[in-house]
């Protein structure tokens, strides 16, 4: 006997027992299959070795509640608690996907299962009247609660520290202390200069975000921590933290990669991620590409940037403007009054490079050819119009890095693009990601800015997906990994 | 009971009944801080049969010591006391070390990295210079003070705080004790075209 989640190449052998099983008010084949093909919905059959039972679970995004949808146990193999083994099974994935109540209908005279559901915990909460028809049954609504678990996620790997609470697929707090001015004067994130920004911030950050979610440690169930990738001295910081608060209170302890933590971040606005996406999370350390087909088994990286961050490049291109850092939002405001009328180059989107870089960015290169254009133009004592030169780069690196992530979703036949990072609140590539996506029939998706940028509500989020699905904690051992690759979503 | 932590040098913790040490843990591992930091406080307890509850008050030291290192062992000071509401001691490293050696006139220094040295020099048990920063030919001044290697661990933190709180001794400021700025300076940018 197997377990098995079904999908569409089971209709024929699931519509045989619907049929058997529901005489009088079987579901169509469409809709049958319709539910085994839906993102949302989640159907388990036993087989021995032919389908003798199966149930099906839906869970709409974002609505923090899923159903169970059907429940069928072929006559003749009833009595061996089997029933009992599905609905296990579909509460168990209802609890992974975040969902904080599980709801079911049932006929108020099927007296067997009324017994089943308040042995597993169910009570009735509402009555229809004369719902099942044509024999005028009632049907009870009955009303699984789950406590998901409440998850503290510690962010230090740049110049943010952030402290962010959860529980299961809700944000309760998000509490951010930014370095960003203290490194504004040397153009750039200063590692040692965050790392001591972190040690002060550790504090009023964490009593703020305890504060925020109205919560005492006491109510924390785990600690979550990015581990890497990013700064050393500034991770060791936020580990060494975590540490001592998971011990002050005996919590599991969870190291979490920081940048699947950005795509996460996705849970706390829809509910769980749904998946497959491709991922482009662009910000002043990263610019990758990720393909995830499971948010904790199966991240892909397809490409990175092989020099500079995109955001790296909007600080080094304002200084050659003569702007402040960080670069990303005083150029995004000098474009606006200027036109791409300059055609800077696009890294590694030449034949040869696609070859061997078909998802990997380049800005170096993009940086350089700003230069020279500002430093040729004010050699020759020309006027030149900043606007144009800010919005002909931004333009440049909006189109590369779309261009190369609606590639990945066309070669992967995947439809969904999520972004992430701090680079997301450049308002040209939120517009232009909104044009290309629905011209390519893909759904975009970008979460809230404060989810974008680094928080710590993201690391929560990724550390309470671990626990939802019974995850083991990390061991007290792990140290930083500034290079932590992505597939490693959580370092034991 | 008292919770000292110290990563100053390698990764250390000691556990204080009153005066009395209960256990001391002790990493060497000079890079080894986040990965040990845990475990250190973990066994410490562990050893003298205690549970985090049972900690009334946590100490620190707070340098000077090579920065990357003595962070993580404030910041894991820093989360524990906060989580359980305790007070937090912070001590001066060299001052923790110049106590266990009693009123005897030292100059004590420790490792500052780029050949230089955090130096602090003692007589009759008050501090008379440093902390600061010197080269190693600057102890010269120093010729008639017995030199001592200033390594720090946790139970020399511990007994310092236990000392100090008794007279009375404020070692409320939290902050690390940095005697360098940070080693940068804002760029100027540079031309591409020649």
């Amino acid at each position: 006997m197997e377990f098995l989640e079904l999908s569409k190449e089971h209709l024929t052998s699931v519509m045989d027992l619907e049929q058997r099983l529901f005489p009088q008010d079987a579901w169509s084949a469409v809709s049958m299959a319709g539910e085994l093909s839906a993102s949302h919905t989640f159907y388990l059959g036993i087989f021995a070795p032919e389908l003798i039972g199966y149930a099906g679970l839906a869970t709409v995004a974002g609505s923090f509640s899923s159903d169970i949808q059907t429940i069928g146990i072929a006559s003749d193999k009833r009595g061996n608690g089997l029933g009992r083994q599905l609905m296990q099974r579909l509460i168990a994935k209802a609890k992974e996907l975040g969902s904080e109540q599980v709801m079911l209908e049932v006929r108020a005279d099927n007296a067997v299962a009324i017994a089943l559901y308040k042995d597993l915990g169910f009570e009735q909460i509402d009555i229809r009247k004369r719902y099942y028809q044509p024999a005028g049954i009632d049907a009870l609504i009955m009303r699984l609660p789950i406590r998901q678990p409440i998850v503290l996620g510690i962010e230090s790997t740049c110049d943010e520290t952030g402290v962010g609470i959860v529980q299961g697929n809700r944000l309760l707090a998000n509490s951010l202390h930014s370095s960003m001015d203290e490194h504004s004067k040397y153009g750039g994130v200063v590692p040692e200069v965050a790392a001591r920004a972190h040690l002060e911030a550790i504090r009023p950050t964490l009593e703020k975000a305890l504060g925020e979610a109205k919560l005492t440690m006491q109510d924390i169930d785990a600690i979550a921590v990015a581990n890497g990738p990013g700064l050393a001295g500034a991770l060791m910081v936020g580990i060494g933290a975590a540490k001592g608060l998971a011990l002050a209170h005996n919590k599991p302890l969870y190291a979490v990669n920081h940048l699947v933590g950005h795509v996460g971040a996705d849970v706390l606005e829809r509910g769980a991620v749904e998946l497959p996406t491709i991922a482009l999370l662009v910000s002043g350390g990263h610019t990758s590409l990720l393909l995830v087909r499971h948010l904790l088994n199966d991240v892909e990286l397809l490409g990175e940037t092989i020099d500079d961050a995109a955001g790296e490049a909007f600080d080094k291109v304002a200084r050659v403007l003569g702007l402040p850092y960080p670069g990303g939002p005083q150029i995004d405001k000098l474009a606006a009054d200027g036109t791409a009328s300059i055609r800077f180059p696009r890294g590694l989107t030449l034949p040869k490079d696609m070859e061997k870089h078909r998802y990997d960015f380049s800005f170096s290169g993009l940086k350089t050819a700003v230069a020279r254009h500002v430093e040729k133009a004010q050699d020759a004592g020309e006027d030149f119009s900043k606007a144009d030169v800010a919005a002909s780069f931004r333009e440049a690196v909006v189109d590369v890095l779309l261009t190369k992530a609606i590639n990945a979703c066309k070669d992967f036949g995947v439809n969904r693009l999520l972004l992430g990072g701090g680079v997301v609140a450049n308002a040209r590539l939120r517009e232009e990601a909104q044009k290309r996506c629905s011209e390519n029939g893909i759904e975009l998706r970008i979460p809230r800015f404060q989810l974008c940028t680094d928080n710590g509500a993201m690391i929560a989020a990724l550390g309470s997906q671990l626990v939802m699905a019974g995850r083991a904690p990390s061991s007290l051992s792990f140290g930083s990994e500034s290079t932590l690759e992505v597939t490693q979503v959580q370092t034991l | 009971m008292l919770l000292a932590i110290d990563t100053s040098a390698g990764t250390s913790t000691a556990l204080f009944d009153g005066q009395t040490l209960l256990s001391a843990i002790e990493y060497d591992d000079p890079f080894g801080h986040a990965e040990n930091i845990g475990n250190a406080i973990a066994e410490v307890l562990h050893r003298a049969n205690q549970t985090a509850k049972a900690v009334t008050a946590v100490a620190i030291g707070r340098g000077p010591a090579p920065y990357t290192g003595l962070r993580v062992g404030m910041a894991a000071g820093t989360s524990f006391a906060t989580a359980l509401g305790l007070p937090m001691y912070s001590v001066m490293n060299l001052d923790a070390v110049a106590l266990s050696l009693g009123e005897a006139k030292i100059v004590v220094s420790s490792d500052a990295k780029r050949r230089e040295l955090f130096v602090a020099a003692y007589e009759l048990g008050e501090r008379v210079f440093g902390p600061a920063v010197l080269k190693p030919e600057e102890l010269e001044q120093f010729a008639d003070f017995e030199s001592v290697d200033g390594k720090c661990n946790a139970e020399l933190i511990g007994r310092y705080a236990i000392w100090a709180l008794e007279r009375g001794i404020d070692l409320s400021d939290s902050s690390a004790l940095y005697l360098r700025s940070p080693d940068v300076a804002p760029s100027a940018g540079k031309r591409v075209s020649s």
